[in-house]
């Protein structure tokens, strides 16, 4: 037992004060460490054979690609800056557009807020933005001549450059490997449970998803569909 | 299900399943055999050491691992963060079956079975810690249950009831709450009342703070453990968006639990401090100590916020295997190892309180698995979708 007198009092009580302040102090390093968190680097660009092989029943879902659930992908390069692009699913809903609306070059995009605007038979449908940032380059080849998409979704067919200031955050709320596509899957899910007997020989019977599905579900309203995945 | 008796009998012949029938078929007797003879005929237990592995390992392990439902109900209709649902219900059945077999280690432990009314409805002995513990465990069992009815009764189609169960929902969890934070404080609290008998590193007038903070540890590090075995084990009941959610449910408690374990090892310096034991440290027990706090605390937290920083789940799961152990080996150290350090006496654990604590573990697996193979528990049902 301890005799309780002044000075052993006194020793404990520093000793109980500066365990307290050494907690405060190394707190600091150790909460920013673990709110560091690391974003992968530069990817394998879309020539790379990994892409390969990273199917999703008939949607490509690659390695160490960032997938926003709006069907927007993100990939990051070197000194924060972001590719950003929609996805193969996208691409295949849609099918051939006439026109896609990107922002302009120096415009703040925000992650979960409109980002471009897809238009075919003069309806148009937005798509979200996965990453906050300034957009620093938009793709000219994509936006002149949108019939030319539909061939290379995460390469040559990107659609914006975009200087992101909040990455570390941004990625939190994205997808990539095992479950982005897993995610995929249960999109997947979705469009069989969407698809009606009359559509003919296109995806559950083991035939391929049609260029332009959300038409094929509904020519009407081929819009709504498309919001619906898009998230918009 | 399209098979012959034949064929039942032969898919139900696991390593698992066998194991578990082995437990099960030595330990039935042994607990017969332990009610038939009472205590002295099966255990090591004495005067000096009145309470063995029973209370260590099945009482006090048990609740300290069943935290998960109080703190992810917490985290859920408390605080709101609606992301951690999918392992809501999950982290409620393992509270509930873990509280449960609490019960029945209890049960074992004290004997005469038809009396465990008695501290609820006859006998009131308002200065014992244990009347506290007693009433706690009986509180929050039954708040258990009833945050658990939503799922039962989704499994029978009483729609009407699951409603009324749904409403009761925030209520009970608030109420669980409370209970939780006093009665895991309070098994701390028993050992304020044998300061001698306990190593002094362990001993300490904060220990009720360090049972309820190391139980959120316990309580964060167990729903990840549970839940990746359940969507390894369970694969099938898991609806495939589900498994989505889980690398980021992992994330976010890996983080938490992180932090509330890099406060704990500086709550447990103040422990130290407090007492002035440093010198205590350079002894075998107070390595033992040192080997509890850094690997077990300090490395386990370490490990969580190196995997959350490089959204590595593999290493996340890694901590809180070891976050588990850490807890599991504090609570026998309190019990069992650091208790009665310096008598003679020591006590061993005999092979029948060791089969005995086994079986009651395999029940509670088995539990587990009988109830999520039948209720929505992994899986949403389809007609309750989006409804918390």
């Amino acid at each position: 037992m301890i005799p309780h007198d002044l000075l052993t009092m006194a020793s404990t009580k520093a000793a109980e004060y500066l365990i307290a302040v050494a907690f405060l102090l190394l707190f600091i390093p150790f909460w920013r460490f673990l709110n560091a968190e690391r974003v992968p680097g530069r990817v394998p660009t879309a020539e790379a054979p990994g892409w390969i092989g990273r199917m999703v029943d008939w949607f490509l879902v690659p390695d160490g690609i960032y997938f926003h659930p709006g069907h927007a992908w993100a990939m990051v390069g070197e000194g924060g800056l972001v590719t950003v692009g929609m996805d193969d699913f996208a691409h295949k809903l849609v099918g051939r557009v006439s026109a896609i609306r990107l922002p302009q070059v120096g415009s703040r995009v925000g992650q979960g807020e409109t980002g471009w605007n897809l238009v075919r038979d003069s309806k148009s449908v937005d798509m979200l933005s996965p990453v906050d940032g300034t957009v620093v380059a938009v793709n000219d080849a994509v936006s002149t001549s949108p019939e030319l998409v539909n061939r290379d979704p995460y390469g040559e067919e990107w659609l914006l450059k975009v200087r992101a200031d909040r990455l570390p955050a941004n990625v939190k709320h994205l997808l990539s490997g095992a479950p982005a596509r897993r995610w995929m899957e249960g999109v997947c899910e979705d469009l069989r449970a969407l698809m009606s007997p009359d559509l003919g020989r296109v995806y559950q019977d083991g035939g391929l998803p049609v260029d332009g599905m959300a038409r094929a579900l509904d020519p009407a309203r081929w819009d709504a569909v498309a919001r619906m995945f898009f998230l918009t | 299900m399209g098979l012959s008796l034949g064929e039942y009998l032969r898919g139900l012949l696991t390593p698992f399943n066998a194991a578990a029938g082995l437990i099960l078929l030595a330990g039935f007797p042994a607990i017969g055999y332990r009610f038939a003879r009472g205590l002295g005929a099966v255990t090591n237990l004495s005067q000096t050491n009145p309470w063995g592995l029973w209370i260590g390992l099945d009482v006090l392990c048990g609740v300290a691992l069943a935290a998960g439902g109080y703190t992810l109900a917490s985290t859920v209709y408390l605080f709101g963060l609606k992301q951690y649902y999918p392992v809501l219900r999950p982290a409620i059945l393992t509270g509930f079956l873990g509280y449960f077999f609490v019960v029945v280690g209890l049960l074992v432990d004290l004997g005469q079975p038809w009396r465990i009314a008695y501290p609820v409805l006859y006998s009131y002995g308002v200065t014992s810690v244990m009347f506290l513990v007693a009433w706690h465990v009986f509180l929050y069992l039954t708040v258990q249950l009833l945050e658990f009815c939503p799922a039962i009764f989704e499994w029978l189609g009483w729609r009407n009831a699951r409603r009324w169960a749904a409403r009761l929902t925030v209520g009970a969890t608030v109420f669980g709450v409370i209970l939780s934070t006093l009665h895991q404080s309070a098994l701390g609290a028993l050992f304020l009342m044998a300061p001698a008998r306990l190593h002094p590193l362990w001993y300490s007038p904060f220990i009720p703070i360090y049972f309820f903070v190391s139980s959120v540890i316990a309580g964060l590090s167990m729903v990840i453990v549970e839940s990746t075995l359940s969507h390894r084990i369970f694969r099938d009941q898991v609806d495939p968006r589900r498994h989505l959610d889980l690398d980021a449910i992992t994330f976010g408690l890996g983080k938490a639990a992180a932090v509330t374990l890099f406060t704990y090892f500086f709550l447990k310096l103040l422990g130290v401090a407090d007492g002035g034991h440093w010198d205590l440290l350079n002894t075998p027990l107070g390595r033992w100590f040192l080997v509890e706090s850094i690997g077990f605390v300090l490395l386990p937290s370490f490990l969580f916020a190196h995997g959350v920083r490089e959204r590595n789940g593999r290493l996340v799961r890694a901590a809180a295997a070891v976050s588990v152990l850490g807890i599991v080996l504090n609570r026998l150290n309190v019990s069992l190892i650091a208790f009665n350090w310096d008598v003679p006496d020591r006590y061993v654990p005999s092979g029948i309180e060791v089969l005995t604590s086994l079986t009651i573990i395999t029940l509670g697996l088995l539990t587990f698995r009988w109830v999520v193979n039948r209720m929505p528990v992994l899986r949403e049902h389809p007609e309750y979708r989006e409804v918390p």
